[in-house]
Order: C-alpha cells, then structure tokens, then sequence
C-alpha cells in the first residue's frame, strides 16, 4: 500500500515524518478550516503522531489543546450563524408569537376572575369576551387586578414595536417573500423553515403545507384529506378566496414562494419581472380562470 | 455500568440537568437518554475507563455527559448551533469531552481532529443514518462497538418502524454485522438500538 501525506489538525504526517503545524490555537484552527480531507484515502490519526510532531507532550496535553482548537471552530461557526439576519429574524417572529399567546392566556383568565367579580348581566356583544372584560374593567379596577391590565398593555406595547421590527427584518431578508405575502406571513414561514437555507431548499408542496404539520401527518398516516394550507392561510389571497378555490390559490402562491425563497437566499434582492408575473398567476388562480 | 438498587447511574456527584444524585452518583435516566434505556432492556454496554468514544449527535449532551463519567474521552459531534453552545459550556467542565461542531455527513470537516475509538454511539436525526454509520467506519478500533439508534421516523415518517430497521440493518451490511435489534419502548417511541461490530 502506498502512503499519501495525511493532514492533521496538530500537522502533516507522511509514514514517519510529522512535519508539525506551526502557530497558536487560532492558526491552527484556521489551518484546518481550509482542509478539504477526502474520506476515501484518509487515514485516522493517531495521537502519539502529535508527541513525535512536537505538538503536545502527552496525552492530556495533546487532549487539552485539541479541545481548545475544536472549542475554538465551533466557536467561531456558531459566531457566523447567528450572525446572520434570518437567525435574529426567526427568534423576533418567535418572541411575537409567544407574546400573543401570553396576552391571550391572561386576558381569558382576566375575563374569568372578572365575572366572578361582577356576575352581573353581560353587556352587549362586540369584541371578543376576554378583551371586553379587559376593556370594562379599565378605571375601576385595583390592586393585583390593576396590575395585570397594566402587563397586557405593557405586552401589546411590546408585540406593536416587534411586529414593526419584524415587518422591517422581512422586507431587508426576504425581499421577494415580502412582496409576494407580506413581511409578517414570510416571516412565519421563515421561522416554520429554521433558516434561510432550509427554507429555500424546501419544494412548494412544503411550503404549502408548513404550520399544518399535525393535518399533514394525520393524512400521511389516515389518508384523511390533506391540508391545503398552513401558515399560507393567513395571507389575505388564501383566506379571502372562495372556498372551492383556496386550495388553488394556496398552491399557485406556494410555487411562486419557493421561488422567491431562492431569490431571496441567493440574489438578496427584488425581483421585479419575477414579482409582476407571480402576482399575476396569483391573482388568476383567485378568479379561476 | 454502576447500577445503585436497581438505578442506573454514573460516577460523578455533580447534577447537569437536575437528575437526581444517588450515594454521590448522578442517576442516569432512561427516559432522557437511549443509552441508558438499553441498559434497563437488558443490553448493557461496557463502558471501561480506557474507552475511547464517537459521539455523533451529541444535541444538549445529557447522554454524552454520562458516557464521559465513565471514559477515558468522548468526542462529540453536533451541527445545531443552539444545543452546540450548551454542549461547549459541558465541556468547559469535563476535560474529557472533545467538542466537534460538524455535519455528520460530512465527516471530512472534521476527520483531522478524530482518532479511533473503541465505541460509535449514533443517535442522529436524518434520514441517511445508515450511509452516516458507514462513512464513520474507519474510525472504529479493531472489535469496537457501534450502537446505532434508529429514528425510524427521521428515516420515513408513516413506514411500519420494523421495516425501516431492516432497510437501515441490510444498508449497514457492507461494514457492520448487526448483533442485537433493540426496541426501546417504552422509554423511546419508534426507536431502534441496533448493536453492530465492524466487519473484516
């Protein structure tokens, strides 16, 4: 069998000879960040190479600096991910869903402890009971219950800056998504994918379907009708088309999405022919023509 | 593998996650770790001290935490940046946990750093884990171990578990022969161990 130099994060080894990668634990780490090794005429190291290289004295030393290289890298490739927009994007769009959830749970409590305050007859229906209850008690309410109707103004505060920030995050990361379902919807979506990267990797079909995860197995595993939409309902297009033509509508948007998705991860900017057209097959899916 | 009246556990007196310690050993729960789920099933693993351990798919590092009580090194694969930097900060405090940031199938990112073990633990969800145990080959010792943790439902979400643990056993057969298929329930829903030697 013939030797070819295998590289190694602490040097070079070809039969014998260790030819020892010189400078600190950055250096080292950039060293083999620009390694491409192929699996296929790769030999595993073995330790006491790096003693006769110079590298470590020992075992524990050689163990000790290799930790500190790898800590490094991973370091660095955790740095650069977050560094990224989509990643700030999807935990603000996260952060927004929680904070409704939040406020809705205790406005629903809200409602219930305010009934047993005043059992009185309900007053006329208009908004949702929860919101009324919260509404009705502004001003007259005190003490701990003063308190609450001040966190969940203090949370709808918060979810109006956030859905600012995160209308602005869409329009910059996904430009094409944007214009296509607005920043809020794409964002979602974006959040529903994990990154940019996943999500401009997924089929239309998925993007279809994704926030409808527990209809979309039930079919998978009963063979009940599959969903038409998931998050995608939530744009005006699905939800305000005739019901016979959603599923249409839903699919036609899907297909031009994974393509905006594309645009959007690899060019970064508007499309504008892309856009035009897009809209136009949208539109004509709605009118079932 | 220490048992203490029937509990599992292994030797360190410091909680990570919270788990419960036994006579100055943390108890190792079969409900948040595979590994030790196959021990309650009968198929305890060897865990010397002179062990040399992969670890492909070490997310939070609940499990590599435990193996490494009781080895000589673990290294630890794991690509999700999120779980990556709690898997950094177990290192910080356990000098025997190599903390490898890498996609598992893709071992020549980080082959350079990797020697041979004695163990290949395996608990990755993708639907190529048959392909990634094989690729993983060449770093297995001579009479080491592989235990591969099936995730039939990254493989294919609505196939009957069985027939893919048999698609992913058949797969393996070129480098591994399969010595137990173990069901993990009902600790692990849909998970298989398989425990596998290499072969030649």
């Amino acid at each position: 069998m013939r030797y070819s130099m295998q590289r190694y994060w602490f040097g070079d080894v070809m039969e014998d000879t260790c030819t020892r990668a010189e400078g600190d634990t950055a250096a080292l780490a950039d060293r083999v960040a620009a390694f491409s090794t192929k699996m296929e005429e790769f030999v595993p190291l073995r330790w006491e190479q790096a003693v006769l290289c110079g590298t470590a004295p020992d075992r524990a030393g050689y163990l000790a600096l290799l930790r500190q290289v790898t800590t490094l890298l991973a370091e660095r490739k955790i740095r650069a991910w977050y560094g990224r927009g989509d990643a700030l994007l999807i935990q603000k769009v996260r952060m927004l869903e929680d904070l409704d959830r939040a406020a809705s749970l205790v406005a629903e409590r809200f409602g219930e402890w305010d009934r047993v305050l005043h059992p009185g007859p309900a007053e006329e229906i208009r908004e949702p009971a929860p919101r009324r209850a919260l509404e009705g008690a502004r001003g007259r309410a005190e003490g701990a219950q003063a308190a609450v109707i001040a966190s969940v103004d203090g949370l709808a505060a918060a979810r109006a800056a956030l859905v600012e920030e995160v209308t602005t995050g869409a329009r910059e990361i996904l430009p094409n998504c944007t214009a296509l379902v607005g920043g809020l919807v794409a964002a979602r979506l974006l959040s529903a994918a994990g990154s940019l990267d996943a999500m401009a990797r997924l089929p239309a079909a998925s993007l279809q379907v994704l926030g409808a995860r527990a209809a979309l197995f039930a079919h998978l595993r009963t063979g009940s009708p599959p969903p038409k939409h998931g998050i995608l309902y939530q744009h005006h297009r699905v939800h305000n088309a005739p019901r016979n033509r959603r599923g249409k509508v839903a699919r036609t948007l899907a297909a031009r999405l994974a393509i905006a998705a594309r645009l959007d991860c690899y060019r970064g900017a508007r499309d504008e022919e892309f856009l035009k057209r897009a809209d136009e097959a949208v539109r004509r899916a709605g009118r079932g023509t | 593998m220490i048992w203490l009246d029937g509990v599992l556990v292994s030797p360190g007196s410091r909680s990570l996650h919270g788990e419960r310690i036994l006579r100055g050993h943390r108890v190792w729960d079969p409900y948040r770790s595979k590994l030790a789920a196959l021990a309650h099933l009968g198929h305890e693993v060897d865990l010397p001290s002179s062990l040399r351990v992969l670890y492909l798919g070490a997310a939070h590092g609940t499990t590599v935490s435990h193996i490494a009580d009781y080895v000589e090194c673990v290294y630890a694969v794991e690509i999700a940046p999120r779980p990556m930097q709690d898997l950094l900060s177990l290192a910080r405090q356990r000098e025997n946990i190599v903390p490898v940031m890498g996609d598992a199938t893709r071992p020549g990112e980080y082959a350079p750093f990797l020697e041979r073990v004695d163990l290949i633990y395996q608990d990755v969800a993708s639907p190529r884990q048959a392909e990634i145990a094989a690729a993983h080959r060449v770093f297995l010792e001579e009479g080491g171990t592989l235990i591969l943790m099936v995730k039939t439902r990254s493989i294919d979400a609505t196939a009957d578990p069985d027939a893919v643990t048999r698609q992913v056993t058949g797969a393996l057969a070129s480098c591994y022969r399969v010595k137990a298929v173990v069901p993990l329930e009902p600790y692990h829903r849909d998970h298989r161990a398989l425990v596998c030697e290499g072969v030649k």
